[in-house]
Protein backbone atom coordinates (compact mmCIF):
# COMPACT_ATOMS: atom_id res chain seq x y z
CA UNK A 1 0.00 0.00 0.00
CA UNK A 2 0.96 3.15 -0.99
CA UNK A 3 1.23 6.32 1.46
CA UNK A 4 2.23 9.63 -0.34
CA UNK A 5 2.54 11.41 2.43
CA UNK A 6 5.84 9.15 3.78
CA UNK A 7 7.86 11.03 1.95
CA UNK A 8 7.50 14.39 3.25
CA UNK A 9 6.87 12.98 6.72
CA UNK A 10 10.82 11.64 6.20
CA UNK A 11 12.06 14.65 4.30
CA UNK A 12 10.45 16.82 7.73
CA UNK A 13 11.73 14.65 10.44
CA UNK A 14 15.29 13.88 8.98
CA UNK A 15 15.84 17.55 7.20
CA UNK A 16 17.18 15.90 4.13
CA UNK A 17 16.09 16.31 0.68
CA UNK A 18 15.42 12.80 -0.05
CA UNK A 19 13.15 13.33 -3.09
CA UNK A 20 16.59 14.75 -5.02
CA UNK A 21 18.03 11.32 -5.24
CA UNK A 22 18.15 10.13 -8.63
CA UNK A 23 19.35 7.15 -8.55
CA UNK A 24 23.12 6.56 -9.03
CA UNK A 25 23.93 3.96 -7.00
CA UNK A 26 27.02 5.25 -4.99
CA UNK A 27 25.41 4.62 -2.02
CA UNK A 28 25.07 1.49 -2.79
CA UNK A 29 28.38 0.89 -3.85
CA UNK A 30 30.40 1.88 -1.21
CA UNK A 31 28.68 0.05 2.09
CA UNK A 32 30.56 -2.46 3.88
CA UNK A 33 27.43 -4.44 4.95
CA UNK A 34 25.14 -4.71 1.67
CA UNK A 35 25.56 -7.92 1.31
CA UNK A 36 23.55 -8.45 4.48
CA UNK A 37 20.38 -6.13 3.68
CA UNK A 38 17.17 -7.04 2.29
CA UNK A 39 16.88 -3.77 0.54
CA UNK A 40 20.00 -1.80 -0.79
CA UNK A 41 20.18 1.49 0.73
CA UNK A 42 19.56 3.25 -2.92
CA UNK A 43 16.49 1.41 -3.09
CA UNK A 44 15.42 2.60 0.42
CA UNK A 45 15.90 5.62 -0.57
CA UNK A 46 13.80 5.07 -3.43
CA UNK A 47 10.73 2.93 -2.07
CA UNK A 48 10.37 6.34 0.34
CA UNK A 49 10.18 8.23 -2.48
CA UNK A 50 7.36 5.80 -3.64
CA UNK A 51 5.77 5.89 -0.27
CA UNK A 52 6.12 1.95 0.30
CA UNK A 53 6.07 3.13 4.39
CA UNK A 54 5.92 -0.45 4.99
CA UNK A 55 8.72 -1.73 2.56
CA UNK A 56 10.92 0.74 4.46
CA UNK A 57 10.18 0.73 7.83
CA UNK A 58 10.11 -2.94 7.87
CA UNK A 59 13.16 -3.54 6.37
CA UNK A 60 16.50 -5.14 7.54
CA UNK A 61 18.23 -3.02 6.18
CA UNK A 62 17.69 0.01 8.69
CA UNK A 63 18.90 -1.83 11.29
CA UNK A 64 21.74 -3.38 9.42
CA UNK A 65 23.48 -0.19 8.56
CA UNK A 66 26.61 0.79 10.44
CA UNK A 67 26.24 4.36 10.62
CA UNK A 68 29.70 4.57 9.14
CA UNK A 69 28.53 7.58 7.13
CA UNK A 70 30.27 6.60 3.64
CA UNK A 71 27.44 6.26 1.54
CA UNK A 72 26.81 10.13 2.83
CA UNK A 73 30.00 11.75 2.38
CA UNK A 74 29.41 10.12 -1.09
CA UNK A 75 25.91 10.77 -2.26
CA UNK A 76 26.16 13.91 -5.11
CA UNK A 77 23.03 15.25 -4.08
CA UNK A 78 24.28 15.95 -0.22
CA UNK A 79 21.45 13.54 1.31
CA UNK A 80 22.66 12.08 4.60
CA UNK A 81 21.72 8.73 3.95
CA UNK A 82 22.79 7.66 7.71
CA UNK A 83 20.69 9.62 8.81
CA UNK A 84 17.64 9.19 7.07
CA UNK A 85 18.33 5.73 8.35
CA UNK A 86 18.51 6.38 11.84
CA UNK A 87 15.33 8.70 11.18
CA UNK A 88 13.07 5.32 9.62
CA UNK A 89 14.61 3.56 13.10
CA UNK A 90 12.84 5.72 15.12
CA UNK A 91 9.75 6.15 13.22
CA UNK A 92 10.05 1.79 12.50
CA UNK A 93 10.35 1.47 16.38
CA UNK A 94 7.18 4.05 16.91
CA UNK A 95 4.85 2.17 14.40
CA UNK A 96 6.59 -1.38 15.72
CA UNK A 97 7.66 -2.32 12.89
CA UNK A 98 11.31 -2.90 13.53
CA UNK A 99 12.82 -5.99 11.96
CA UNK A 100 15.25 -6.34 14.72
CA UNK A 101 15.06 -4.30 18.20
CA UNK A 102 18.77 -5.22 19.77
CA UNK A 103 20.55 -2.04 18.58
CA UNK A 104 17.57 -0.24 19.52
CA UNK A 105 17.21 -2.15 23.37
CA UNK A 106 21.16 -2.04 23.49
CA UNK A 107 21.46 1.67 23.00
CA UNK A 108 18.72 2.15 25.25
CA UNK A 109 20.38 0.50 27.91
CA UNK A 110 23.52 2.58 27.21
CA UNK A 111 21.73 5.60 27.76
CA UNK A 112 19.86 4.58 30.79
CA UNK A 113 23.25 4.31 32.51
CA UNK A 114 24.27 7.16 30.78
CA UNK A 115 21.02 8.83 32.66
CA UNK A 116 21.73 7.59 36.10
CA UNK A 117 25.70 7.68 36.07
CA UNK A 118 26.13 10.96 34.09
CA UNK A 119 29.24 8.42 32.50
CA UNK A 120 28.80 5.04 30.50
CA UNK A 121 28.62 1.68 32.74
CA UNK A 122 29.77 -0.58 30.70
CA UNK A 123 29.06 -3.60 32.50
CA UNK A 124 26.24 -2.64 33.84
CA UNK A 125 24.46 -2.42 30.63
CA UNK A 126 26.47 -4.90 29.08
CA UNK A 127 24.83 -7.14 32.04
CA UNK A 128 21.50 -5.41 31.40
CA UNK A 129 21.36 -6.52 27.20
CA UNK A 130 22.43 -9.91 27.81
CA UNK A 131 20.09 -10.76 30.47
CA UNK A 132 16.72 -9.10 27.91
CA UNK A 133 18.40 -10.98 25.66
CA UNK A 134 18.43 -14.43 27.75
CA UNK A 135 22.14 -14.97 27.11
CA UNK A 136 24.06 -14.25 29.61
CA UNK A 137 27.25 -16.68 28.18
CA UNK A 138 27.79 -16.20 25.35
CA UNK A 139 31.31 -14.07 24.43
CA UNK A 140 32.46 -15.23 27.90
CA UNK A 141 35.72 -15.46 26.41
CA UNK A 142 36.23 -12.09 24.89
CA UNK A 143 34.61 -10.88 28.39
CA UNK A 144 37.52 -12.75 30.37
CA UNK A 145 40.15 -11.79 27.81
CA UNK A 146 39.55 -8.07 28.29
CA UNK A 147 39.01 -8.42 31.88
CA UNK A 148 42.64 -9.94 32.11
CA UNK A 149 44.27 -7.17 30.22
CA UNK A 150 42.33 -4.45 32.85
CA UNK A 151 40.05 -3.36 30.04
CA UNK A 152 37.09 -4.20 31.49
CA UNK A 153 35.93 -1.07 33.93
CA UNK A 154 34.02 -2.65 37.08
CA UNK A 155 32.93 0.83 38.89
CA UNK A 156 30.46 2.63 38.17
CA UNK A 157 31.52 6.07 37.08
CA UNK A 158 29.14 8.65 38.73
CA UNK A 159 29.82 12.67 37.70
CA UNK A 160 29.06 14.81 40.40
CA UNK A 161 25.64 16.70 38.89
CA UNK A 162 24.01 13.80 38.34
CA UNK A 163 21.12 15.75 39.56
CA UNK A 164 21.15 18.26 36.26
CA UNK A 165 22.12 15.34 34.03
CA UNK A 166 18.57 14.03 35.36
CA UNK A 167 17.02 17.07 34.47
CA UNK A 168 17.98 16.64 30.90
CA UNK A 169 16.85 13.64 30.46
CA UNK A 170 13.61 14.55 32.21
CA UNK A 171 13.17 18.11 30.59
CA UNK A 172 13.22 16.29 26.84
CA UNK A 173 11.20 12.84 28.21
CA UNK A 174 7.72 13.94 26.46
CA UNK A 175 9.07 13.06 23.04
CA UNK A 176 12.04 10.34 22.72
CA UNK A 177 12.04 9.29 19.26
CA UNK A 178 12.44 12.26 18.03
CA UNK A 179 14.52 13.41 15.30
CA UNK A 180 16.78 16.61 14.41
CA UNK B 1 50.10 25.53 25.32
CA UNK B 2 46.72 24.55 27.54
CA UNK B 3 44.29 21.64 26.43
CA UNK B 4 40.74 20.95 27.74
CA UNK B 5 40.75 17.82 28.36
CA UNK B 6 37.38 15.61 27.09
CA UNK B 7 38.88 11.65 27.85
CA UNK B 8 35.18 10.00 27.09
CA UNK B 9 34.23 6.99 28.51
CA UNK B 10 36.66 4.73 26.28
CA UNK B 11 39.95 6.21 27.88
CA UNK B 12 38.41 5.79 31.68
CA UNK B 13 37.81 2.50 30.60
CA UNK B 14 38.49 0.01 28.06
CA UNK B 15 40.99 2.18 27.12
CA UNK B 16 43.15 3.71 29.71
CA UNK B 17 46.67 2.98 28.26
CA UNK B 18 45.70 5.39 25.65
CA UNK B 19 44.62 8.00 28.26
CA UNK B 20 48.02 7.19 29.81
CA UNK B 21 49.79 7.35 26.78
CA UNK B 22 48.79 10.59 25.52
CA UNK B 23 49.50 12.12 28.86
CA UNK B 24 53.39 10.97 28.79
CA UNK B 25 53.68 11.68 25.20
CA UNK B 26 51.85 15.10 25.41
CA UNK B 27 54.33 16.19 28.41
CA UNK B 28 57.42 15.73 26.89
CA UNK B 29 55.99 18.64 24.50
CA UNK B 30 54.75 21.20 27.16
CA UNK B 31 50.98 20.50 26.52
CA UNK B 32 49.09 20.76 29.30
CA UNK B 33 45.77 18.73 29.52
CA UNK B 34 42.52 20.22 32.12
CA UNK B 35 40.44 17.14 31.95
CA UNK B 36 36.79 19.24 31.37
CA UNK B 37 35.52 19.52 35.05
CA UNK B 38 32.91 17.51 35.55
CA UNK B 39 32.52 15.62 32.14
CA UNK B 40 29.48 13.47 30.95
CA UNK B 41 29.68 10.80 28.11
CA UNK B 42 28.62 12.35 24.96
CA UNK B 43 25.84 9.63 24.16
CA UNK B 44 28.20 8.39 21.06
CA UNK B 45 26.15 6.30 18.51
CA UNK B 46 23.28 5.65 20.97
CA UNK B 47 22.18 8.77 21.62
CA UNK B 48 21.55 9.93 18.40
CA UNK B 49 19.25 6.78 17.56
CA UNK B 50 17.31 6.94 20.15
CA UNK B 51 16.60 11.08 20.04
CA UNK B 52 18.59 13.19 18.52
CA UNK B 53 17.93 16.47 20.84
CA UNK B 54 18.98 14.34 23.30
CA UNK B 55 22.04 13.69 21.73
CA UNK B 56 22.65 17.16 20.97
CA UNK B 57 21.78 18.11 24.42
CA UNK B 58 24.59 15.60 25.90
CA UNK B 59 27.56 17.42 23.70
CA UNK B 60 26.11 20.48 24.80
CA UNK B 61 26.42 19.68 28.50
CA UNK B 62 30.01 19.26 27.94
CA UNK B 63 30.69 22.06 25.43
CA UNK B 64 29.14 24.64 27.96
CA UNK B 65 31.15 23.48 30.44
CA UNK B 66 34.70 23.85 27.87
CA UNK B 67 33.44 27.65 26.68
CA UNK B 68 33.65 28.65 30.46
CA UNK B 69 37.46 27.92 30.26
CA UNK B 70 38.39 29.13 26.43
CA UNK B 71 40.94 26.64 25.68
CA UNK B 72 40.31 24.16 22.51
CA UNK B 73 38.90 20.99 23.42
CA UNK B 74 40.41 17.96 23.17
CA UNK B 75 38.95 14.76 22.50
CA UNK B 76 41.31 11.74 21.75
CA UNK B 77 37.89 9.51 20.97
CA UNK B 78 36.54 9.29 17.33
CA UNK B 79 33.01 9.42 18.07
CA UNK B 80 33.41 11.75 20.87
CA UNK B 81 35.07 14.00 18.78
CA UNK B 82 32.73 13.46 16.03
CA UNK B 83 29.83 14.30 18.04
CA UNK B 84 31.07 16.82 19.64
CA UNK B 85 32.15 19.18 16.58
CA UNK B 86 28.74 18.60 15.19
CA UNK B 87 26.70 19.65 17.49
CA UNK B 88 29.52 22.53 18.41
CA UNK B 89 28.95 23.79 14.64
CA UNK B 90 25.79 23.17 14.25
CA UNK B 91 24.29 24.72 17.41
CA UNK B 92 26.61 27.97 16.70
CA UNK B 93 24.54 28.00 13.19
CA UNK B 94 21.29 27.52 14.14
CA UNK B 95 20.00 29.63 15.99
CA UNK B 96 16.47 27.91 17.34
CA UNK B 97 18.05 24.82 18.28
CA UNK B 98 20.28 26.27 20.14
CA UNK B 99 17.98 28.00 22.24
CA UNK B 100 15.37 25.03 22.46
CA UNK B 101 18.82 22.94 23.54
CA UNK B 102 19.84 25.56 25.59
CA UNK B 103 16.29 25.15 27.55
CA UNK B 104 16.50 21.59 27.77
CA UNK B 105 20.72 22.22 29.44
CA UNK B 106 19.72 24.87 31.53
CA UNK B 107 20.72 26.24 33.89
CA UNK B 108 24.13 25.53 31.21
CA UNK B 109 24.62 27.68 28.19
CA UNK B 110 26.32 26.32 24.87
CA UNK B 111 27.09 28.55 22.49
CA UNK B 112 29.17 26.60 19.83
CA UNK B 113 31.89 28.41 20.18
CA UNK B 114 35.08 25.77 21.39
CA UNK B 115 37.66 24.73 19.13
CA UNK B 116 36.91 21.00 18.66
CA UNK B 117 40.37 18.97 18.25
CA UNK B 118 41.38 15.54 17.63
CA UNK B 119 44.70 13.79 18.29
CA UNK B 120 45.93 14.18 15.05
CA UNK B 121 45.29 17.77 14.86
CA UNK B 122 47.03 18.11 18.06
CA UNK B 123 50.35 16.54 16.85
CA UNK B 124 50.17 18.44 13.21
CA UNK B 125 49.62 21.97 14.16
CA UNK B 126 49.17 22.45 17.82
CA UNK B 127 52.33 20.84 18.64
CA UNK B 128 53.46 20.88 14.48
CA UNK B 129 55.47 18.99 12.51
CA UNK B 130 58.53 21.01 13.55
CA UNK B 131 58.57 20.56 17.23
CA UNK B 132 57.53 17.25 17.05
CA UNK B 133 60.59 15.63 15.87
CA UNK B 134 63.20 17.78 18.65
CA UNK B 135 62.31 15.13 20.98
CA UNK B 136 62.36 11.88 18.99
CA UNK B 137 65.62 9.34 20.36
CA UNK B 138 64.82 6.19 18.60
CA UNK B 139 65.01 5.11 15.52
CA UNK B 140 61.72 3.58 14.13
CA UNK B 141 62.60 3.38 10.41
CA UNK B 142 62.55 -0.50 10.37
CA UNK B 143 59.05 -0.22 11.71
CA UNK B 144 56.36 -0.79 9.12
CA UNK B 145 52.96 0.82 9.59
CA UNK B 146 49.60 1.03 7.92
CA UNK B 147 47.62 4.11 8.98
CA UNK B 148 43.68 3.53 9.75
CA UNK B 149 42.19 6.53 9.85
CA UNK B 150 38.78 4.87 10.80
CA UNK B 151 35.14 5.66 9.86
CA UNK B 152 33.74 8.53 11.80
CA UNK B 153 36.96 10.93 11.91
CA UNK B 154 36.52 12.91 8.89
CA UNK B 155 33.73 11.87 7.92
CA UNK B 156 31.57 15.02 8.81
CA UNK B 157 27.96 15.48 6.77
CA UNK B 158 27.14 18.42 7.27
CA UNK B 159 30.80 20.47 7.83
CA UNK B 160 34.15 20.58 6.91
CA UNK B 161 36.14 18.00 7.97
CA UNK B 162 39.74 18.51 9.26
CA UNK B 163 41.00 16.41 6.29
CA UNK B 164 39.67 15.04 2.99
CA UNK B 165 36.81 13.17 4.17
CA UNK B 166 37.57 9.44 1.33
CA UNK B 167 41.67 9.91 1.38
CA UNK B 168 43.11 11.65 4.41
CA UNK B 169 46.86 12.35 5.01
CA UNK B 170 47.11 14.28 8.03
CA UNK B 171 47.95 11.21 9.98
CA UNK B 172 50.41 9.78 7.58
CA UNK B 173 51.77 12.73 7.58
CA UNK B 174 52.17 12.36 11.09
CA UNK B 175 53.59 8.83 10.92
CA UNK B 176 56.50 10.40 8.45
CA UNK B 177 57.40 12.98 11.53
CA UNK B 178 57.77 9.62 13.94
CA UNK B 179 59.98 7.93 11.43
CA UNK B 180 58.21 5.08 10.97
CA UNK B 181 57.89 3.26 7.29
CA UNK B 182 53.95 3.69 6.32
CA UNK B 183 52.15 1.22 3.58
CA UNK B 184 49.90 2.48 1.09
CA UNK B 185 46.59 0.80 1.78
CA UNK B 186 43.32 0.52 0.77
CA UNK B 187 41.71 0.28 4.37
CA UNK B 188 42.65 3.38 6.02
CA UNK B 189 39.40 4.23 6.21
CA UNK B 190 37.12 0.87 6.14
CA UNK B 191 34.63 0.75 8.96
CA UNK B 192 35.52 -2.18 11.46
CA UNK B 193 32.01 -2.24 12.97
CA UNK B 194 31.93 -0.70 16.01
CA UNK B 195 28.75 0.10 16.40
CA UNK B 196 27.50 -3.91 16.32
CA UNK B 197 30.00 -4.89 18.26
CA UNK B 198 27.55 -6.51 21.14
CA UNK B 199 24.50 -6.79 19.05
CA UNK B 200 26.30 -8.34 15.64
CA UNK B 201 29.14 -9.94 16.91
CA UNK B 202 29.28 -11.92 13.52
CA UNK B 203 29.15 -8.76 11.19
CA UNK B 204 31.89 -6.94 13.75
CA UNK B 205 34.23 -10.25 12.91
CA UNK B 206 33.88 -10.17 9.61
CA UNK B 207 34.68 -6.41 9.15
CA UNK B 208 37.20 -6.35 11.44
CA UNK B 209 39.13 -9.78 10.24
CA UNK B 210 39.03 -8.23 6.39
CA UNK B 211 40.85 -4.88 7.83
CA UNK B 212 43.15 -7.15 9.77
CA UNK B 213 44.08 -9.59 7.17
CA UNK B 214 44.90 -6.46 4.45
CA UNK B 215 47.43 -4.92 6.99
CA UNK B 216 48.83 -8.65 7.66
CA UNK B 217 49.03 -9.33 3.78
CA UNK B 218 50.90 -6.20 2.65
CA UNK B 219 53.63 -6.98 5.05
CA UNK B 220 52.79 -4.17 8.22
CA UNK B 221 54.25 -4.91 11.35
CA UNK B 222 51.09 -2.65 13.80
CA UNK B 223 48.02 -1.16 12.27
CA UNK B 224 48.03 2.49 14.19
CA UNK B 225 44.90 4.52 14.67
CA UNK B 226 43.91 7.06 16.36
CA UNK B 227 40.10 5.97 17.38
CA UNK B 228 39.50 3.56 20.87
CA UNK B 229 36.76 1.98 19.21
CA UNK B 230 38.76 0.87 16.14
CA UNK B 231 42.07 -0.56 18.64
CA UNK B 232 39.49 -2.74 20.84
CA UNK B 233 37.39 -3.84 18.07
CA UNK B 234 40.99 -5.21 16.30
CA UNK B 235 42.84 -6.40 19.06
CA UNK B 236 39.82 -8.81 20.73
CA UNK B 237 39.89 -10.89 17.28
CA UNK B 238 41.65 -13.43 18.87
CA UNK B 239 38.87 -13.57 21.76
CA UNK B 240 36.52 -14.36 19.03
CA UNK B 241 38.79 -17.39 17.19
CA UNK B 242 41.09 -15.09 14.74
CA UNK B 243 44.55 -16.54 16.05
CA UNK B 244 46.29 -16.46 12.68
CA UNK B 245 47.69 -13.68 11.06
CA UNK B 246 47.02 -10.69 13.86
CA UNK B 247 49.66 -7.90 13.99
CA UNK B 248 49.54 -5.44 17.08
CA UNK B 249 46.91 -2.45 16.46
CA UNK B 250 48.82 0.96 18.50
CA UNK B 251 47.61 4.09 19.26
CA UNK B 252 49.14 7.09 17.47
CA UNK B 253 50.63 8.78 20.58
CA UNK B 254 51.94 5.18 21.28
CA UNK B 255 54.10 5.34 17.70
CA UNK B 256 55.64 8.75 19.59
CA UNK B 257 55.91 7.03 22.96
CA UNK B 258 58.06 4.81 20.94
CA UNK B 259 59.91 7.39 19.29
CA UNK B 260 60.86 9.24 22.74
CA UNK B 261 61.19 6.61 25.31
CA UNK B 262 61.94 3.49 23.18
CA UNK B 263 58.84 1.29 25.21
CA UNK B 264 55.08 1.68 25.77
CA UNK B 265 53.54 2.40 29.11
CA UNK B 266 50.59 0.02 27.87
CA UNK B 267 52.48 -2.95 26.99
CA UNK B 268 50.10 -5.54 29.56
CA UNK B 269 46.90 -3.65 28.12
CA UNK B 270 47.25 -4.90 24.52
CA UNK B 271 45.24 -7.47 23.74
CA UNK B 272 47.29 -8.46 20.87
CA UNK B 273 51.34 -8.65 22.44
CA UNK B 274 53.46 -5.64 21.34
CA UNK B 275 56.78 -7.91 21.85
CA UNK B 276 57.37 -7.81 17.59
CA UNK B 277 57.11 -3.97 17.47
CA UNK B 278 59.36 -2.42 20.33
CA UNK B 279 61.91 -5.38 19.33
CA UNK B 280 62.65 -3.54 16.23
CA UNK B 281 63.20 -0.23 17.84
CA UNK B 282 67.36 0.86 17.63
CA UNK B 283 68.92 3.95 19.44
CA UNK B 284 69.18 7.24 17.50
CA UNK B 285 72.71 7.95 16.41
CA UNK B 286 73.82 11.34 18.10
CA UNK B 287 74.60 13.73 15.49
S1 LIG C 1 24.12 8.19 -3.62
FE1 LIG C 1 22.46 9.68 -3.28
S2 LIG C 1 21.67 10.15 -5.34
FE2 LIG C 1 22.89 8.27 -5.51
S3 LIG C 1 21.39 6.61 -5.28
FE3 LIG C 1 22.25 7.01 -3.24
S4 LIG C 1 20.85 8.49 -2.32
FE4 LIG C 1 20.42 8.49 -4.51
S1 LIG D 1 26.14 4.35 6.84
FE1 LIG D 1 24.98 2.43 6.72
S2 LIG D 1 24.11 2.38 4.66
FE2 LIG D 1 25.69 3.95 4.66
S3 LIG D 1 27.53 2.90 3.91
FE3 LIG D 1 27.59 2.78 6.16
S4 LIG D 1 26.60 0.85 6.69
FE4 LIG D 1 26.05 1.30 4.54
Amino acid sequence: MKDSAFLKEMEEASKEQISSCYQCYRCTIGCPVVSRMDLKPHMVIRYIILGEREKVLSSKTIWTCLQCITCSVRCPNDIDIAHVFDTARKLSIKEEMASNRDTWLFDSLFLESVKKHGRLNEIEAILKYKLAKKDLFSDTKMGMDMFLKGRIGIMPHNIKDRKGMGRIFENLKEGTGRDR
Amino acid sequence: MILTYYPGCSLKTSSKFYDASIKRVFSSYGVQMDELDDWSCCGASAAHTIDDKLAHALVARNLSIAEKKGNPLFAPCSACYNRAKTTNETLRIDRSLREEINGVISPLNCLGTVEVLNIIEIFKDFIGLERLTEKLRYDLSSLKVVPYYGCVLTRITKFMPFDDREDPKSMDMVLWISGVETIKWPYKMECCGASKTLTDKDLTFELSSRIMDMAFTLGADAIVTPCPLCQLNLDILPSLGKKERVLPILFLSEVFELAIFGNLSGTSSHMIPVDGVTGKIGKKHSP
